[in-house]
């Protein structure tokens, strides 16, 4: 079975952000960069899948400038087997775009299945996989937590609120991934020296146009500082009355 | 009597286990499916990495010139998650390190803030700051304000594209010895269950082998200390440690000089001080570093950093500020005298902090781990050429490190550490002085010391600080912004001793800066999740060994 798993590079979600000078953008400087975490999952769900089969191809694909080249060498060590980095000098904000790319490199990969993370964790757009499926003319299933193959035939499992349902679709498709899948592995030594061998091809990518554009980010508002009313049950009467008059919830 | 009804003075070295050796030193081959290096550096800091760059360096010309090395595999191991998330240092630099290793590179392209504009001393009392003229030993005119973090990631890129194999989030758990002779690495598992069973995920020990190993674990190495103590490697006092908590600020109003302070908040008799280093415009780093040889058993360095910010000198700093990073780290400091007596030994070399190459009186580290981190790869360089990397071949680092400014400096400043042992903050000062006049010829031969553990704890009457939460933070609060976020169900790495006395519990809950102790009534808790590795109670009290990679802390610049 032949698997595209699209990955972004997306900021360490434990970083501290700040916005840069241009009021649109996250600062860059000093943060940490990894595969986001959703695609991570998915790179793990492509890798439990060829484990499952015991055969098949794993590539990994990033759009971006070179930067993007790390992440993508973190998932060939964590295990698949080849990259491709479609060049582009940034990812573009209209979701279009990039799926525009993408199906570009996917149409006539020959993949049987092509994973990608239930959205960006930066971006969280969630569009992305299924429109780059609705390019390809392929079937959708969006945040998968249980994904299995069998005779050209996948089976995935969405969990719901409050409820979970079954879907059954013939490949090719496309598929995005929920966390629930498994906790994607850390590499391994051997892997990451593995790593340095596989292929990872760069191809440069013709954006076409943003229709889509950020014109602003901003941080959310600090949160205000508790106050301490008083201690033990003396303190619920005054608690009450400050519920009720103030934060007026009760 | 104390609160918790034991009698003071308690000596933390009764209670404190001994130094596992066998789980470090294993006397076995390494596994069939070894990843076969030649030579294994412990320890991605500026050592390791400078020795690294510095070798990859010498074999490719050596091939370039048609030599016999052929090519070599060098690996670096770090044990955080990424380069530079596990180093902390304050930093006034001396760039000397890095023009050696980077000759071709002017100043600017270094990875340092800026150019140290000014400096200050000042004695401090708890309402007013006295200026002092700076000692010859504190000058550092010509020198850099930097993050090691950001240093180490500059150092990791060269590195990578000199060739070397960096493995971010590789603790190595033990050496792999053949008779006396050091064949490889073992790296600690990932995955344990809180029982040390294997868990979800769980990933086993990787070996590698290796013809020569380099100890550059920086301070309290487990391995170099191990090591020693298995080849009988002494030295002619015990190594001394300092604790030094440091907290990164962003700040409205700018620093334009270096700023050093001694006094208080530190009690008379307690060896120490406290920095304000500016990093560029918008950021100052604010610490302060204390002997681990302090008397009273309630001092607690983390609420002195916190005291000191109440400071109107250092308040006016940071006020309407920010603080957006904390951490801490021990620090070697006891000098010349307590050096290894070798640095080398049959396929292994020792460097930088896990070696005690430290200045105490210049309060600087990096450029000697750097220097000693360059030297042990010239001298592996020639071993490797001989095919022989026993303990005679790769003995010439020590020759080199001897001929150096390390040893210059620390003969130099040999006794001044020492000297406050015995005369504490004012007697001790006086010495110091002397020695610096007489560039260490007063008062000649060796003061001696007594080791951190071994010194008797009394005296209470630290004073606590609330915190604010704004200014002043509580231990939890801190290890939050070290970025720790170590999961919880992670096995214990830390040994603590058996039946630890309330008022030794009570010490340790001081002692750590992270909170990783507690008494609660008669017991001792341990958070071991908490720990930012900062070794300070692997000095006196329980024991650190190297946990699953990537735990712990993740400074970004500190």
């Amino acid at each position: 079975m032949k698997i595209a798993v699209c990955i972004k590079r997306a900021a360490d979600m434990e970083t501290r952000f700040k916005i840069a000078a241009n009021g649109m953008s996250v600062d860059e400087t000093g943060v940490k960069f990894d595969i986001a975490d959703f695609d991570g999952f998915a790179v793990e769900a492509a890798l439990q899948l060829k484990e499952r089969e015991g055969a098949g191809d794993v590539t990994v694909i990033s759009m971006g400038p070179d930067t993007v080249q790390e992440t993508l060498r973190k998932a060939l060590s964590m295990g698949a087997d080849k990259a491709v980095q479609l060049k582009t000098d940034a990812v573009p904000a209209d979701a279009l775009a990039i799926a525009r790319v993408l199906a570009d490199e996917l149409e006539g990969g020959g993949y049987d299945l092509m994973l990608f993370g239930r959205m960006a964790i930066d971006a969280a757009n969630q569009s992305v996989g299924p429109m780059t499926a609705e390019l390809l003319g392929v079937p959708c299933v969006s945040a998968a937590s249980q994904l299995t193959i069998a005779n050209g035939r996948g089976t995935a499992r969405r969990e719901l609120e409050g409820a979970a349902d079954v879907l059954e679709f013939p490949l090719p498709a496309v598929v995005t991934i929920d966390e629930g899948i498994a906790r994607p592995r850390l590499p391994s030594l051997k892997g990451i020296m593995a790593a340095k061998k596989k292929p990872l091809e760069v191809k440069p990518a013709q954006v076409g146009e943003s229709r889509v554009k950020v014109t602003k980010m901003e941080l959310p508002p600090e949160r205000t500082g508790g106050r301490i009313v008083g201690e033990g049950p003396a303190a619920v009467p005054e608690l009450v009355r400050l519920l009720q008059t103030e934060a007026k919830v009760l | 009597m104390t609160p918790s009804g034991r009698p003071l003075p308690i000596v933390p070295g009764q209670y404190q286990p001994a130094l596992p050796i066998d789980r470090f030193i294993v006397a076995e081959p390494p596994d069939a499916e070894a990843v076969p290096m030649d030579v294994v550096f412990v320890g991605g800091g500026p050592a390791g990495l400078a020795g690294a760059i510095e070798l990859a360096r010498l074999a490719r010309a050596d091939a370039e010139a048609g030599g016999s090395l052929g090519d070599i595999q060098i690996a670096v191991l770090e044990k955080a998650g990424a380069l530079g998330e596990h180093c902390l240092s304050g930093a006034v630099v001396n760039p000397v390190a890095f023009r050696a290793l980077f000759p071709d590179l002017p100043d600017s392209e270094f990875p340092f803030r800026s150019k140290v504009a000014g400096e200050r001393v000042y004695f401090m009392t708890g309402s007013h700051a006295f200026r002092l003229p700076t000692p010859p030993t504190m000058r550092n005119h010509g020198n850099y304000v930097g993050s090691i973090c950001e240093m180490v990631r500059w150092l990791g890129e060269k590195a990578e594209a000199a060739g070397v194999n960096l493995f971010t989030g590789f603790p190595v758990a033990s050496l792999l010895v053949a008779g006396d002779r050091v064949v490889g690495v073992r790296t600690t598992p990932s995955g344990l269950a809180r029982d040390g069973t294997p868990g979800p995920g769980y990933t086993p020990p990787t070996d590698l082998t290796a013809r020569v190993t380099v100890l550059a674990e920086g301070t309290r190495g487990a391995l170099t200390q191990a090591y020693c103590r298995w080849r009988g490697i002494g030295s002619p006092n015990p190594p001394l440690f300092a604790l030094g908590v440091k907290e990164l600020w962003e700040t409205t109003r700018p620093l334009d000089t270096v700023v050093h302070t001694l006094g208080w908040p530190l009690p008379n008799d307690v060896f120490g001080g406290s920095f304000l280093y500016p990093l560029g415009s918008k950021q100052v780093a604010v610490g302060i570093v204390v002997g681990l040889d302090y008397p009273q058993a309630a001092l607690d360095v983390h609420e002195l950093l916190q005291r000191l910010k109440l400071h109107p000198l250092v308040r006016s700093y940071l006020e309407g500020g920010e603080m957006v990073e904390w951490g801490a780290k021990t620090i070697p400091e006891g000098g010349y005298w307590a050096l290894p007596d070798r640095r080398y030994g049959d396929g292994l070399l020792m460097t930088g902090d896990a070696a005690g190459f430290v200045e105490v009186a210049s309060l600087k580290g990096i450029h000697y781990a750097m220097q000693s981190g360059i030297f042990a790869a010239r001298a592996i360089f020639d071993a490797l050429k001989k095919q022989d990397t026993s303990a005679a071949a790769l003995a010439p680092y020590d020759q080199m490190v001897k001929d150096s400014y390390i040893t210059r400096d620390l003969y130099e400043r040999r006794n001044m550490r020492l000297a406050f042992q015995h005369g504490g903050i004012y007697g001790g000062g006086v010495k110091a002085g002397f020695m610096t006049l007489t560039r260490g010829a007063f008062p000649g031969g060796r003061l001696t010391s007594e080791a951190d553990a071994d010194v008797a704890r009394t005296a209470d009457g630290v004073m606590r600080v609330q915190p604010d939460g704004k200014l002043t933070f509580s231990k939890l609060d801190a290890v939050f912004r070290s970025g720790n976020a170590t999961r919880d169900d992670i096995p214990s790495h830390l040994i603590v001793g058996q039946d630890i006395p309330p008022a030794m519990a009570d010490f340790y809950s001081h002692l750590c800066p992270a909170g990783v102790y507690e008494r609660d009534g008669v017991r001792l808790v341990v958070s071991p999740a908490n720990c930012v590795d900062c070794k300070a109670t692997d000095d006196v009290g329980p024991r650190w060994t190297p946990r699953e990679g990537g735990s712990g802390a993740k400074y970004r610049s500190m």
